[in-house]
């Protein structure tokens, strides 16, 4: 999962590229407006994070514009500015969700899978594909009922196949889910978690398409 | 409480009443004035009637004339011989007096005429009484329908001083309905031009008021506002120490917590300091300071924060740079000034303060070596909570508020300006003018251009 982080507060950021990161997402953080803009033309994210008052352009804009490109990515407004006008404005402006500073650190990861099960069209928040069971909020993957263990980067890996079952993700759009613009990306490093996973579930569950990338099959 | 209905009525019976008096004089007076020539003409007339008639005269008494007590007639014949007296048993003059004279008998006065004829002298007398009572009547005449009058102008007074004061009334009763919440302006229309300037001024009033009161609120919005940031900071680091999953990141997660703990006292310090640079006067009285002293106490505050951003800080303090004020509110503006220096200049950097005093002025100058302010953005850093953009210092955005509200308070001008090095050069200007008892005797030949480092006292702070 990546993740664009805009926030002017260097220790609000801090904490939630933390916290993010304890996720297992790749975070991107920027401090203005303008900057924000610019990753959003450029970059695809799963979920974005926007505060509202930043420098150089307010994020309400900066969101209305990512909206009016046709961009649909799930955008969370957080923000201090709590009445209800303010809300309104932000939902309308094509927030997804709008949450309050200071808010819990919780309820935003719990927000964060809400939308990304939105944006997926599921409705279930746990996804069972075949014999494997997914729970985004315990962040634990069952295989034929045996709970696995799983590293963080390998949880990235499946987490990004199976939110889109029968696409096939390339070796550098798996990078992109896993290491924010400013972390190292080991050489092998997708094939390690690849197989890592193969070996943990079932050698079959991840398929390769040779030169092309990964994918986990619609139906097994 | 005094009323001016009450005081217009009472004044005003008090004018009539005496202008009755003065009527009552003046007619009785004028009456009686006419009178007596009426009167005296009469004399003279009834002398002049008699006087063929002295030769008849009865030379005995006749009986009193009881008819006509107004007049006494006496005649004497050329011999001195009594031969008539009008009425008997008043002593009259036995002398004779030709022409008018006043006479006084048992107490009472007289007018008398004497005419001299062949046959004798005829004297006509009359007391002064009759006159008195006539010019008495005359008065009263005048004086009883003014009196009458007097309750009806009373009460007319009332009537009209009671109109003319009900726009007081109204004005009254529209202030009544002013609270903290509607502080609209008073209708000043259709007010007379005595009552009109109070409820300008009241509107006047009014308007600063609620100017103030709402700055009043925003202050506390945008305080509110600005304290969910290091909250939400507080917060998410406290569950993130929480959910830690190893020592190191357990150890970072305190850290963040300490800063964010300090970051939250730092604008709470700051937001008091603030509420309490816009009322310096009532906590310390104003006395005579060298700026040097303030500024190398300021210093010493920053010296921390300065030496872990690895920032020299340097003191070039002309002597005798003697301001008034409050020592503890210029400290504060001092400290202020070089806490934002030393937060915005890039590690390795290097912050100036400089006094001198001027002929006009006595100016504090801190200047640095970091990004200096946009000219466009100089005017907004005093508004509170403005940071720059993109600003990363961890600052409370009230620094510079609270600078420019000490310097208010001490007539000081704060100007911002390009350091000579580039940075960010900020003069507070004290006036000093304001108190010409100082004695400047090293300043007067000290040109105000002339700030050289060499004359200037060198402290280092590393």
């Amino acid at each position: 999962m990546r993740v664009l982080l805009v926030e002017d507060d260097i220790m609000i950021a801090q904490g939630l590229e933390t916290a993010l990161r304890q996720m297992g997402a790749a975070v991107d953080w920027i401090r203005d407006g303008e900057h924000a803009d610019a990753a959003l033309r450029s970059t695809t994210f799963d979920v974005v994070l926007l505060d509202l008052g930043l420098p150089t352009r307010d994020g309400l804009s900066v969101l209305r514009d990512l909206r009016r490109r046709g961009n649909a990515t799930p955008v969370i407004v957080l923000t201090a500015r709590d009445e209800i006008p303010n809300r309104v404005a932000g939902l309308d402006a094509g927030a997804d969700d709008y949450v309050v500073k200071p808010f819990d650190l919780d309820e935003l990861t719990a927000r964060i899978r809400s939308v990304l099960r939105r944006a997926a069209g599921r409705g279930d928040p746990v996804i069972q594909h075949g014999d494997i069971r997914w729970d985004p909020a315990r962040r634990s993957v069952d295989y034929k009922g045996a709970p696995v263990s799983l590293s963080a980067h390998e949880y990235a890996v499946l987490e990004a196949l199976l939110t889109r079952p029968g696409a096939v993700l390339s070796r550098a759009q798996l990078e992109d889910r896993l290491y924010g613009w400013d972390e190292p990306i080991g050489s092998n490093a997708v094939e390690v978690y690849i197989h890592g996973l193969r070996r943990k579930l079932d050698s079959e569950a991840i398929r390769t398409v040779r030169g092309v990338g990964y994918f986990i099959p619609k139906k097994p | 409480m005094t009323s001016i209905r009450n005081r217009l009525v009472v004044a005003l019976t008090i004018l009539v009443v005496l202008v009755s008096i003065l009527a009552a004089i003046v007619t009785y007076r004028r009456v009686l004035d006419e009178t007596s020539d009426l009167f005296d003409y009469q004399l003279r007339q009834m002398a002049l009637s008699l006087r063929g008639q002295v030769s008849f005269a009865p030379r005995i008494e006749v009986p009193p004339d009881q008819g006509d007590a107004d007049f006494v007639v006496q005649i004497w014949d050329l011999f001195g011989t009594r031969v008539y007296l009008s009425r008997p048993g008043l002593p009259m003059l036995n002398q004779v007096v030709l022409g008018y004279t006043d006479l006084s008998l048992r107490g009472e006065a007289w007018r008398a005429y004497g005419l001299q004829t062949a046959q004798g002298v005829i004297q006509i007398a009359q007391p002064l009484r009759v006159r008195r009572v006539l010019a008495r009547a005359a008065a009263l005449r005048v004086v009883v329908p003014l009196l009458l009058l007097l309750p009806v102008m009373v009460a007319f007074v009332a009537w009209i001083v009671g109109r003319g004061l009900a726009p007081l009334r109204q004005v009254t009763a529209e202030v009544q309905r002013r609270d903290v919440r509607s502080l609209s302006p008073v209708t000043v229309t259709e007010l007379p031009l005595e009552i009109a300037p109070l409820a300008l001024e009241l509107n006047r009033l009014l308007a600063r008021l609620q100017i103030a009161f709402r700055a009043q609120r925003d202050f506390i919005a945008d305080a509110a506002h600005e304290l969910r940031s290091p909250l939400t900071a507080l917060k998410m680091q406290l569950q993130l120490l929480d959910r830690a999953p190893d020592p190191q990141a357990r150890s970072e997660a305190r850290e963040r917590l300490g800063a964010a703990v300090e970051r939250s006292i730092h604008l709470v310090m700051q937001l008091l300091t603030l509420a309490r640079s816009e009322h310096i006067e009532v906590a310390a009285p104003p006395t005579s300071i060298d700026l040097g002293e303030i500024a190398a106490l300021a210093l010493a505050d920053a010296g921390v924060l300065a030496s872990s951003r690895d920032i020299d800080l340097q003191l070039e303090a002309q002597p005798h740079s003697i301001v008034h004020g409050v020592p503890e509110a210029l400290r504060t503006l001092a400290r202020n000034l070089i806490d934002n220096a030393v937060r915005y200049t890039p590690p390795g950097g290097r912050v100036v303060v400089r006094c001198a005093a001027g002929r006009n002025t006595t100016d504090l100058v801190v200047s640095d070596t970091g990004p200096g302010i946009p000219a466009t953005e100089r005017a907004r850093v005093f508004d509170r909570f403005y940071r720059q953009s993109a600003a990363t210092t961890g600052g409370s955005g009230l620094g510079l508020a609270i600078v420019a509200a000490i310097a208010n308070r001490h007539s000081a001008a704060v100007t911002l300006a390009d350091a000579p090095g580039g940075g960010l050069e900020v003069t507070v200007a004290f006036p000093t003018a304001a108190f010409p008892t100082v004695a400047f005797p090293t300043v007067a030949a000290t040109p105000a251009s002339s700030r050289e480092p060499a004359d200037a006292d060198g402290l280092r702070l590393d």
